[in-house]
């Protein structure tokens, strides 16, 4: 089983059966949908799965899943467990209700009987359940736990200021642990994800922003990577290669604004800013190059001359350590330089990518991507994909 | 209490309406949107990057004139005007009105909304 998010899905692998994953989430982002997400990437495999309800109805979160584009109804393999109905007094038809969600040991039943029925467990929200039934809940949880071998628990903890022991003890009882929360401190009010433990697997992750799209669910986000070099090396070409959408201010057939592309690849949702390349323009660069997270160099494989330019861009744009990738462009034509004498005549560190390409055909495009998504995330992330 | 971008947000909608303003947003000086009040169909982020180098480049030339950084830039089409000045060190606030928008009752209330923002983004 996998948990159908970004980057989690390469770093984590595939869950094996027995195991509990909380995301562990901060009160101020709306992180439900991560548990809805695995939820429903698991159906469409075929797996049996069960949500556990006890903030909204059943019909609130049926609609709460169809605003992210996923019918759950059309699948035979989903079933809720209802806490909240009966809580509420009203009438429920799912397949697993609790007639008094207050009540531990009734809830104990249904789950027990849920558990052993299905290959995945939902809870929409175990942190309510506590609110609801108290720190008892937990030692129940912990007996669902060692119930499910042949079931996985995934779970959204919503993380109020709860006494320490309480949030100690989530903690100890899953094998992962995946922190959501939002920042603050940048100018980009964005929203994160990282790993904080898995027992299952060995890996350092790093966050990740991400975007809830709707309809689309959890797409990682990396908000500015800058595509420069210089003048008519094929950096609005690239840009356009690479992009969904894309928008150029151009006049004459050469940038003098910027490049504006949104890539959707391997779950990532990604802005580039693509700059003009002539000196008089500069101050715009400096303008945008702000907050960028990588820089994609361009370069015309044909045109030794123009490195100097190029390494100087490089600087320009790169000053804070960003991560950069090389795209040695035009390789298309007779007279192009191959990888490493492009290497050799910039002087560059042996572990920077230089990927060949040719922009107008789009190859080679998305390997500069890979390599950059790569190096920006870590654990060597594009050579686990290429594995799978 | 709500969130910053929330507050950013509560402060967009301010502004809705004001003397035919249609739609509005925050924008970091380097093109990145902070918050935005503008119709699902328009690519919002791809609007953010090219006002701020609006401003950018507008300042670029004011200043290589020795005229010092303008207060804003104004676009006026057939269809609508926009609208973008500074809100603080960090950002940007830009508003899109419909063509016949009265120009004085924008600047004022715009005024009054880019000093929130300076407040709120510190």
């Amino acid at each position: 089983m996998r948990l159908g998010i970004p980057v989690l899905d390469e770093l984590l692998g595939r869950v094996p059966r027995g195991k509990t994953v909380t995301y562990s989430i901060d009160p101020e982002v709306e992180g439900d949908v991560f548990g809805m997400q695995t939820l429903y990437m698991n159906l469409e495999e075929g797996y049996e799965c069960a949500y556990v309800t006890s903030t909204m109805s059943p019909e609130s979160i049926r609609n709460r899943f169809k605003e992210f584009g996923w019918s759950v109804d059309d699948f035979k393999n989903f079933s809720i467990v209802d806490l909240y109905s009966r809580y509420v007094g009203a009438i429920s038809k799912e397949r697993y209700v609790v007639e008094d969600p207050t009540n531990l040991k009734e809830i104990d039943r249904i789950m027990s009987r849920a558990i052993e029925e299905n290959d995945l467990i939902v809870f929409g929200s175990l942190s309510t359940i506590l609110d609801v039934c108290g720190n008892e809940t937990l030692d129940y949880f912990e007996e669902w736990k060692d119930l499910s071998k042949k079931c996985v628990i995934v779970s959204n903890f919503t993380v109020w200021p709860y006494p320490n022991e309480v949030l100690g003890r989530v903690m100890d009882l899953s094998n992962a642990v995946i922190n959501i929360g939002g920042i603050h401190h940048r100018v980009v009010l964005g929203h994160y994800y990282g790993i904080l433990k898995v027992d299952w697997t060995d890996v350092r992750g790093r966050a990740v922003l991400f975007k809830v799209i709707k309809p689309g669910g959890v797409r990682a986000y990396i908000p500015k990577i800058l595509v420069t070099g210089p003048f008519n090396a094929g950096k609005t070409t690239f840009v356009h290669a690479i992009s969904k959408e894309a928008i150029s201010v151009d006049r004459l057939g050469t940038t003098v604004a910027l490049d504006h592309g949104k890539v959707e690849y391997k779950g990532f949702t990604i802005d580039i800013f693509g700059t003009p390349g002539q000196e008089r323009f500069d101050p715009i660069l400096r303008v945008l190059g702000g907050e960028a997270l990588g820089v994609i160099l361009v370069v015309d494989s044909t045109k030794p001359e123009t490195f100097p330019r190029a390494k100087q861009m490089l600087e320009k744009t790169t000053k804070f350590g960003l991560p950069y990738v090389i795209a040695a462009n035009k390789q298309d034509q007779p007279k192009a330089l191959k990888p490493d004498e492009i290497r050799r005549l910039m002087c560059l560190p042996d572990d920077v990518p230089i990927i060949p390409t040719v922009a107008t055909e789009g190859k080679g495009v998305y390997e500069v991507l890979d390599a950059l998504i790569s190096l920006l995330i870590g654990g060597g992330y594009g050579k686990l994909e290429g594995k799978a | 209490m709500a969130s910053l971008r929330e507050r950013l947000e509560g402060v967009l909608k301010e502004l809705k309406g004001v003397g035919d303003i249609e739609a509005s947003a925050i924008v970091s000086r380097d093109g990145l949107l902070i918050a935005a009040d503008i119709s699902q169909s328009v690519n919002a982020e791809a609007f953010a990057a090219m006002t701020a180098t609006m401003l950018g480049a507008a300042e670029t030339a004011t200043s290589e004139l020795g005229k010092g950084i303008p207060d804003r830039v104004i676009v006026e089409g057939k269809e609508g005007k926009i609208i973008a000045t500074g809100a603080g060190p960090k950002a940007l606030l830009v508003v899109m009105t419909a063509p016949k928008a009265n120009l004085g009752l924008v600047l004022l209330e715009m005024s009054k909304v880019s000093e929130k923002i300076r407040e709120l983004l510190g």
